[in-house]
């Protein structure tokens, strides 16, 4: 589905945000926004693969937090799609399930990682961050 | 035909027969021996053929009319006796047989004769038979024109002996043509006959002529006093018309043959076997070749027979007889009026082809009930997966996300906590603890009712992430990349992991190897181990692994020797 036919929300979007977080689970976006920005990050939230590439392009995001499951395309394909444009973030795919229940599919997506989401922290994106070239 | 009227029949033919016997002894130069034996064997056996007949067809005039043709062959014999009154007799009567053996042929094989044309014809020969013999008496004196030693013609009126020849030498011309048309009427009859009434009428097409030969040169060398021998012409010569008692005998016994040959056409028809072959089995067994199985139209419209042709159980056609199958009338089958005369034998047919029919008919319906089994034990199986993938997906989307956002609270609680009461912040760790404990547990729930992994990346990526989770040391020999319809997806998916499972419970196996490939038209699924053996197909857990294998249509066979490792196998078809 081409990102332009959705409609888009932006009224979220921090110009200055340096991790997207993209889930469709309000709880859960909450609750990391709080995390996060007590950890000292900026941040925008997605709740859907379109409103994530999309947000993407317009926000610039350093980290993209990205749920695998979200209601329109899977989370491999988000971050297939995200690579390909150019500057691309440093992408943490995340799940309540583990990573081994995704098979090597985790591996063959051009993402830094993967995070459990119970072990969402501060300190595991910013390692994600000191780990990746840019 | 009653007992006392079999009784005086065969009375009377024993005692012609013995009066044959007897007669040969009066005095005078004695008959040939060869005469006594074929006068005798000729007249028994249409009396045989007569009261076999009767015994076989009660309602039809067949048997009467051999027995009349037996009598007529008898009754002249009486002339045997040298004394008037028998003699003459023995002269009126001396060709009434061949006009009964006239009428026997043309009512073959019904005892009816088809037209009042032919009753004429039949009632014209017993006319001339009778008329000419009693005509040619009158002028005739054996004494005097070739049979010195003869008793006296009580019809004498002149003895004349150019009268008696000239009239002799009339009735030639008269006599044969009585002949051709009888023999004409014949070659009709077998000509318009079809199946089961033609095939009776062969054989009596060639008796006729060689009938109707034997008493055209009798007649002509007779009339025209001809000198042949006479010990062929009526010593040997009429042993031919034994032929006719023994046609009859031979079709009586073609008939039972043919009641045990619809036994065995049946029988010998392979199960499912398609109608056409019932049919032809039931029409060669019973000599009809025009025979018809139709069946009634799923739309009850009409009949159609097995080669599509349009059969109208109303108007079956010409000379043709229907016969319905069972009482639901769903099939009939339309045979040669002839048939009739077989009562027993069309119906013992039409009472096995139902047989046969219902036999298909129940053996279709098992097979529809078998396929419908199936198709729901499949769908059962299908609902059971699609469920078992909603209750993962609800765990995931509900209380596992739940107890993650949980976790994260405790997580961020305990941050702002840090510091202030060491005892809320020892709190928060046990609860934090617990609440990670149970989404541990609640994984391995989700993961056990369906794995996600299994709808997510297929097949390959499932079993690898069973084999990386084994407490065996277990290796994957072959494994197809991509992916199948979910079914077998899921059945091959679980052989797996319930093969593995019991390695791990059971086998005390050192190594275990799972090798999936996709050969033509299924996909091979094997497990196979280097533990202790002895797996019990019946145990429970493998018992409902083959139930699930079957349910795809597949087969599971374990090979497990005490001692020697087990191996499990799985055939899944898939296109």
């Amino acid at each position: 589905m081409p990102a332009a036919c959705r409609d888009v929300r932006l009224d979220f979007v921090n110009p200055s945000a340096e991790i997207l977080v993209v889930d469709d689970h309000d709880g859960f976006r909450a609750f990391a926004r709080i995390m996060l920005e007590a950890a000292g990050f900026t941040v925008a939230e997605a709740a859907t693969g379109a409103e994530a590439t999309e947000a993407a392009r317009t926000v610039r995001p350093r980290l993209v937090l990205l749920d695998i499951q979200l209601p329109d395309f899977d989370g491999f394909e988000v971050a297939r799609r995200l690579a390909a444009q150019p500057d691309s973030p440093v992408i943490v795919l995340t799940s309540t399930r583990e990573a081994s229940d995704y098979g090597g599919r985790i591996a063959a997506s051009p993402v830094a990682g993967f995070l459990p989401k119970d072990q969402l922290s501060g300190a595991a994106l910013l390692e994600f961050l000191a780990r990746s070239p840019a | 035909m009653s007992r006392r009227l079999r009784a005086i029949l065969i009375a009377g033919a024993v005692a012609m027969v013995a009066y044959e016997i007897v007669v040969s002894y009066v005095p005078g130069p004695p008959p040939e021996l060869i005469f006594v034996i074929t006068n005798a064997a000729v007249g028994l056996s249409f009396l045989v053929a007569g009261i076999a007949a009767w015994q076989r067809w009660p309602a039809s005039r067949l048997g009467l009319l051999f027995t009349i043709v037996g009598y007529a062959w008898l009754l002249p014999q009486v002339g045997q006796l040298r004394y008037a009154l028998p003699f003459t007799i023995s002269n009126i009567t001396a060709n009434i047989y061949a006009a009964s053996l006239a009428h026997l042929a043309l009512a073959w094989p019904s005892g009816r004769l088809r037209s009042r044309f032919e009753r004429g014809v039949v009632v014209a020969v017993y006319t001339w038979n009778t008329g000419q013999s009693i005509v040619s008496l009158l002028f005739w004196n054996p004494r005097t024109n070739g049979c010195a030693g003869c008793p006296a013609n009580l019809l004498l009126v002149s003895g004349s002996n150019s009268i008696e020849h000239i009239f002799d030498v009339i009735s030639v011309p008269v006599g044969l043509t009585i002949s051709a048309i009888v023999l004409t009427l014949i070659v009709r009859h077998w000509r318009s006959a079809r199946g089961w009434s033609r095939r009776v009428m062969v054989p009596l097409v060639w008796i006729s002529f060689a009938v109707v030969a034997l008493s055209v040169v009798q007649t002509v060398t007779g009339n025209l006093n001809l000198h042949v021998s006479n010990l062929v012409l009526y010593g040997i010569a009429p042993l031919i018309l034994l032929a006719g008692p023994a046609l009859f005998v031979a079709s009586t016994l073609r008939a039972r043959m043919a009641r045990g040959a619809v036994g065995s056409a049946i029988v010998d028809l392979e199960p499912g076997a398609p109608p056409e072959r019932l049919r032809d089995a039931l029409a060669r067994a019973l000599g009809d070749s025009t025979m018809q199985l139709a069946f009634r139209l799923p739309d009850g419209s009409g009949y159609l027979d097995t080669s599509g042709r349009a059969v109208d159980p109303a108007r079956p056609g010409q000379g043709r007889v229907v016969m319905p199958l069972g009482e639901s009338g769903e099939a009939v089958l339309v045979h040669d009026q002839g048939l009739e005369h077989e009562p027993q034998l069309v119906r013992l047919t039409a009472s096995a082809a139902g047989m046969a029919l219902e036999h298909a008919r129940l053996q279709a319906e098992v097979q529809a009930q078998l396929e419908q089994v199936q198709a729901s034990r499949t769908r059962i199986v299908e609902a059971g997966d699609a469920e078992r993938r909603r209750l993962e997906r609800d765990l995931h989307d509900g209380a596992q996300q739940r107890l993650v956002t949980l976790t994260l609270a405790l997580g961020m609680a305990r941050s702002r906590a840090a510091g202030a009461d060491p005892e809320l912040e020892s709190l928060i760790d046990s609860a934090t603890k617990e609440a990670r404990e149970a989404l541990v547990e609640l994984r391995e729930l989700a993961r056990g009712i369906h794995p996600a992994v299994l709808t997510e990346t297929g097949l390959a990526g499932a079993i690898q992430a069973l084999v990386e989770r084994s407490p065996v040391a277990t290796t994957i020999t072959a494994l197809p990349a991509g992916r199948f319809p979910a079914q077998i997806e899921a059945t091959a998916y679980f052989v797996v992991s319930e093969a593995l499972a019991n390695v791990a419970k059971h086998a005390a196996a050192g190594s275990a190897q799972v090798t999936i490939r996709q050969l033509t038209g299924q996909l091979m699924v094997q497990v196979s181990d280097d533990g202790a053996g002895g797996a019990k197909p019946e145990g429970s857990g493998l018992r409902g692994l083959a139930d699930r294998v079957a349910s795809a249509g597949g087969v599971l066979r374990i090979d497990s020797p005490p001692g020697s490792g087990t191996r499990l196998e799985a055939d899944i078809p898939c296109t």
